[in-house]
């Protein structure tokens, strides 16, 4: 089942070795260049928009509270409860045919909670009041827990990718790179890596997993979803499946990332991919989009069958007014059917290219699910007779946000270079506790 | 010339009517009205204990008035109760009288000194029916301060609290401004304040900003609070603690706002609030608003 082709690439690796070095280096001098471009403008437009013009450097209303920045927090949010579901898989289940794509998920899903969380951070008005939130509990209060569960999130996340990598962060350690020192610092002194020790690992790792679906699933995904969900006055939230249909996106989105993380690093670094694991992820995120899909009929049928007006003003909204590209095009396009019908066709669905091609635009496409999510119903007012809402970022508001998302993939890039993350060499065998 | 105050009082005395005189007139014994009534005085002064003075008439009020003479149940209710004199403020707007002039959101503005695009009251205008049958109407809309209030159920950081007075209050040093209250609240109420000044229109408009629920911001200035807080109508609390009505009720042209102490069953919104003709917004919410409309 795991045939890797180490020959393969052993042999091509010698064959075209010094001129492949030089084209690396040279992707990689554009990879950083652009990043480091696009963060820079988004901390110029922060600072001039955010910093010196305060709320006024965004579009937000009254009528419109949340915006842009809302539903890029979502949406990192999602994405990484949907990669650490996924690293679930490998960890808590024991699934070691995911095994190469573990760590990297864990690291996506901490970089993109780092991400979702700055989004938020910019968003509230009184930065300055933030440490509020860990003070002052309101037990009541959806947003005032989830706050709590993030942190514990991100503790676990942490934890759970340290324990890990622990094995080849000692061996690191040991060997005469130049950062040996790091990697020992890293390890925490505890060096131990005898197999007893790594039995304790693998337990310890398969424990946090565990703790961590519910912790994922309720604490930080679905509970995001409720604090949507619980606004009762705003009927078109205000649904109990509102929090599965965010879960269930988050699957969708987590998965898509992973598989396009793993995809493109392999095509840069010209490693053939693990076809049978790409493959099984494919199927794994059709049936994600088959389930969402599912729920989000059953959604707008029974919000559109229960002409409330309110209901019906926020679906004409999303679906019949000049927003309306967004939901036809990325939400029901690039993140449904069109990532549908290519993991469907049986000549794309086997192809990695296809599948790669399925998992990026899903990933573009839940940009608009999570607007979708957050502007509509704001759009419509509130109370009949209120004036209506209209919202469109300002280009502070998308400079921003571009420079935070190339944060976001800096972050990233660099927990890739430190840190013993690429697992393309695990074999099943050694990872493996049966 | 220092006049002694007893010369103040025995002009009142001499007004006053004799105690006997007055209880000599109804046909109870005047001995005991005498006595009780110097028992009471001697109760206020701590001369004896309450308990002390109704043992000691028990006896005599029982034969005299044929009751028994026991003390009035005072109602077991928590100490918090009494918190704010034990007022429960509440507002009655009779939409028959408003024709929709806008005064209350003009008073108020200036009364809050609210900045643009803060408006704590709104009035929402129109037109309804079928021509010819055709009306239009208003419908003055300041925040309903609910007895379950979905803004307050939301708050993250407990800055948004229900008062013992029944008005919702926000406490601008410790909100956050995530604005949640603003997409949870049914009725438009909160208002984000941006950080925008009317300065440009009317000079010295930052020197000063309204102290609501008693706490003085000073200085407007584009980084202190309550910029980047929420806002929203007080029922102007500060006006309330010196005995004055909300700016809305004292301007209304038409006397189409109605103030006052719903915990008091005589108080006029009491007996309004029990007309058939009162209704209240969005009550299928179950969010209780203290802001009652007569149709």
């Amino acid at each position: 089942m795991h045939q890797i082709p180490v020959s393969y690439q052993r042999h091509s690796s010698q064959k075209h070795s010094s001129a492949r070095q030089t084209n690396l280096k040279k992707i990689e001098k554009i990879w950083w260049a652009s990043l480091l471009l696009v963060f820079i403008l988004g901390m110029v437009s922060l600072v001039k928009g955010y910093l010196l013009e305060g709320m006024t450097s965004t579009n937000l209303s009254n009528v419109v509270p949340w915006g842009e920045w809302v539903a890029f927090y979502i949406y990192f949010i999602g994405m990484s409860a949907g990669s650490f579901l996924l690293s679930t898989l490998v960890y808590g289940f024991g699934m070691h045919q995911y095994e190469r794509i573990g760590r990297s998920a864990l690291l996506s899903a901490i970089v993109c909670m780092i991400t979702a969380i700055t989004f938020i951070f910019l968003d509230i008005g009184r930065p300055d009041h933030i440490f509020n939130s860990i003070i002052y509990w309101n037990v009541t209060s959806t947003m005032a827990w989830e706050i709590h569960f993030y942190i514990l999130y991100i503790a676990l996340l942490v934890v759970e990718l340290y324990f890990s990598m622990r094995v080849d962060l000692v061996r690191l350690a040991n060997s005469p790179t130049r950062f040996a020192k790091f990697y020992g610092f890293l390890t925490f002194g505890y060096r131990n890596i005898s197999d007893e020790a790594l039995q304790r690992d693998r337990k310890l790792l398969q424990i946090l997993g565990i703790i961590g679906i519910p912790l994922a699933i309720f604490g930080v995904h679905g509970g995001t979803g409720s604090i949507f969900a619980v606004a009762k006055a705003r009927p078109f939230l205000n649904t109990g499946l509102f929090p599965v249909i965010f879960i269930l996106s988050a699957l969708v989105s987590g998965t898509a990332l992973s598989i396009a993380i793993y995809v493109a690093k392999n095509k840069v670094l010209k490693r053939p991919s693990d076809v049978t694991m790409v493959r099984s992820l494919g199927s794994l995120l059709v049936m994600f989009l088959s389930i969402e899909l599912a729920l989000e009929w059953y959604e707008f049928l029974i919000g559109w069958y229960g002409v409330k007006p309110e209901e019906l003003a926020t679906i004409s909204t999303m679906a019949g007014s000049s927003w309306a590209w967004t939901f036809w095009l990325f939400q029901m396009g690039l993140a449904m059917f069109v990532p549908l019908i290519l993991l469907f066709l049986p000549k794309t669905r086997k192809s990695i290219t296809w599948i790669f091609v399925a998992s990026i635009l899903t990933i573009i496409g839940v940009v608009g699910v999570r607007f979708n999510m957050v502007v509509p119903m704001l759009i419509v007012p509130v109370m009949n007779g209120l004036p209506g809402g209209n919202y469109y970022p300002t280009v502070s508001e998308w400079i921003t946000s571009f420079g935070l998302i190339a944060m976001c993939f800096l972050l990233y890039t660099i927990g890739e270079k430190l840190l013993p993350i690429d697992q393309y060499e695990v074999v099943r065998g050694e990872a493996n506790d049966d | 010339m220092d006049i002694p105050k007893k010369v103040w009082d025995s002009l009142v005395e001499q007004q006053l009517e004799e105690g006997r005189a007055i209880l000599d007139r109804v046909d109870y014994n005047t001995e005991l009205g005498l006595a009780m009534a110097k028992g009471a005085q001697q109760v206020m002064k701590g001369v004896i204990t309450s308990d002390q003075f109704y043992e000691k008439f028990k006896q005599a009020v029982e034969e005299e008035f044929g009751v028994t003479f026991q003390p009035v149940k005072e109602s077991p209710k928590n100490p918090k109760s009494r918190a704010f004199g034990g007022k429960k403020w509440a507002m009655v707007i009779d939409l028959a009288k408003c024709v929709g002039c806008d005064t209350c959101t003009v008073s108020c503005k200036a009364e809050n000194r609210t900045p643009p695009g803060v408006t704590y009251n709104v009035v929402i205008e129109d037109t309804v029916g079928t021509f010819p049958n055709v009306k239009n109407i208003n419908l003055p809309r300041p925040c309903m301060q609910c007895d379950k209030p979905p803004c307050v159920q939301v708050c993250p950081v407990r800055a948004s609290y229900k008062l013992e007075n029944g008005i919702v209050a926000i406490d601008a040093d410790r909100c956050i401004g995530c604005r949640y209250c603003q997409v949870a609240c049914p009725y438009g109420s909160r208002y984000f304040d941006f950080g925008l000044s009317y300065e440009q229109e009317m000079t010295g408009y930052d020197a000063v900003q309204a102290s609501e629920y008693g706490v003085a911001h000073g200085r407007r200035t584009p980084t202190k609070e309550p910029v980047g807080t929420v806002r929203k109508c007080t029922f102007c609390m500060h006006r309330l603690e010196r005995g004055e009505e909300p700016a809305c009720v004292e301007t209304c042209i038409g006397d189409a706002r109605y103030f006052g102490d719903l915990n008091d069953p005589n108080s006029i919104v009491s007996k309004l609030a029990a007309s058939p003709r009162a209704f209240r917004l969005r009550e299928e919410l179950g969010t209780e608003p203290r802001v009652i409309y007569l149709k």
